[in-house]
């Protein structure tokens, strides 16, 4: 990768006035996207110098730095414990562990990848994203806000809740991007249900959920109905690697699975 | 720029570019253990330790390594030694690309799982490929290494 600098962020404000001296200043996550997608950049921007590589439970929520790897995420008690530890099952399914001790989780959602499986598990559960300077929003706001920003992601605060979740993703090998991801959630009484790479990123299908909200007690047949909807509501698209229909079938079989699981798992 | 960082027990300051990856610095240095296989971020060939972790050196830039300690097979001698004489006695060897990032890969895992399962080791490995062995032989020799059996 051609860069004509590098620069060691001293604090986030420097590293924000850099961000902003020039439009091919770079910020580093983990770097392995930016690897990938940026033949020349004028500074790379390293944030690792900035303690944002801590993770902090409190009695609501868990607190990731924006610097945490992967590899620490999914090994942290706090996200081995919380929602049954889907959200660690989705990060564990991501390449390998070098590549994950590399991976950060700011650079995960930062990037919006479409194909990305831990933000599926994310979409399920009540996120805010913390940006500097002084911004707080919410997950499912970031992904669908059009364009680049400026603003440098420095915490992800993930909801507590009693809950348990289900993951899966579907690729044609372990190193593979997904064909298709589906995450779903059960926690305070309520269905929630993602799909991604389809080939679009992380969706909720809510008109899903809202149907199984209207049942007490659903059975096998209203989750097959729920997954019927969520594969009907949500939009897919024919690539190299899956058909829309196929994809269309996956997120049927998968979200009626996943239903089935938490239920049965929640008691 | 420079960087100084240890490598394989040894403090090094190196000069390097700024969009400069490990692999390229370490290759440039005469540590040719360490394979540029893919530079894509997915085969494993290029494994190398940081402060004892497994990661992959040709997405990581080699100003990121100041102040830390990086090992290579070249400084593991006696256990690779080990890995290598199991990898042998199970027939896991042919083309030898992939050793190099799979003993390390596997240096660590010991060090990180205790008492890992089958599947724990195979997860912990998936990022190493090899298009030679078909692993069978080479997960033999893994679990051997992993569980003191010789």
């Amino acid at each position: 990768m051609e860069a004509k600098l590098y620069h060691l962020a001293t604090s986030l404000e420097d590293a924000h006035k850099k961000l902003l001296e020039n439009p091919r200043n770079v910020l580093l996550g983990g770097g392995l996207w930016v690897k990938k997608s940026t033949k020349s950049a004028e500074t790379l921007i390293d944030l690792t110098a900035l303690n944002l590589n801590e993770i902090v439970e409190t009695e609501e929520d868990i607190q990731v730095g924006a610097m945490v790897s992967l590899r620490q995420f999914e090994k942290h008690p706090a996200i081995r414990a919380v929602y049954s530890g889907f959200l660690a099952l989705a990060t564990q399914q991501i390449m390998g562990v070098a590549f994950r001790q590399l991976a950060t989780i700011g650079g995960t959602i930062a990037g919006r990848f479409a194909f990305s499986d831990l933000l599926t598990a994310l979409v399920t559960i009540d996120v805010r994203l913390m940006f500097y300077p002084h911004k707080v929003v919410s997950l499912v706001d970031y992904l669908e806000a059009k364009g680049k920003t400026t603003d440098i992601l420095t915490k992800v605060i993930i909801k507590k809740s009693p809950g348990t979740g289900y993951f899966k993703k579907v690729s044609n090998t372990t190193l593979d991007f997904a064909i298709l991801n589906v995450a779903v959630l059960y926690t305070n009484n309520a269905y929630k249900i993602a799909v991604g790479a389809r080939p679009q990123g992380a969706s909720l299908a809510i008109k899903a959920s809202e149907y199984l909200a209207k049942i007490a007690f659903p059975t096998a047949e209203d989750f097959a109905n729920a997954a019927e909807i969520a594969s009907e509501e949500l939009k897919f698209l024919s690539t190299p690697t899956g058909s829309e229909s196929y994809r269309k079938t996956l997120t049927c079989a998968y979200v009626r699975r996943g239903l089935i699981e938490v239920a049965k798992n929640a008691g | 720029m420079q960087v100084n960082f240890i490598l394989n027990g040894a403090h090094r300051t190196f000069d390097v570019q700024p969009g400069e990856f490990l692999l390229e610095t370490l290759r440039n240095s005469n540590i040719l253990s360490v394979k540029d296989g893919c530079n894509e971020s997915t085969c494993g060939a290029c494994t190398v330790l940081i402060d004892g972790k497994p990661i992959l050196s040709c997405s990581f830039l080699s100003m990121r390594a100041e102040g830390h300690e990086i090992l290579t097979v070249d400084g593991l001698q006696d256990e690779v030694a080990k890995i290598s004489a199991l990898f042998s006695d199970e027939g896991a060897d042919q083309c030898g690309f992939c050793n190099p990032g799979l003993a390390l890969t596997t240096y660590a895992l010991k060090r990180e799982l205790k008492n890992p399962t089958d599947e724990e080791i195979k997860q912990y490995l998936v990022g190493n490929l090899c298009r030679c062995s078909g692993y069978q032989s080479q997960f033999k020799a893994i679990k051997r290494y992993v569980r003191d059996e010789q």
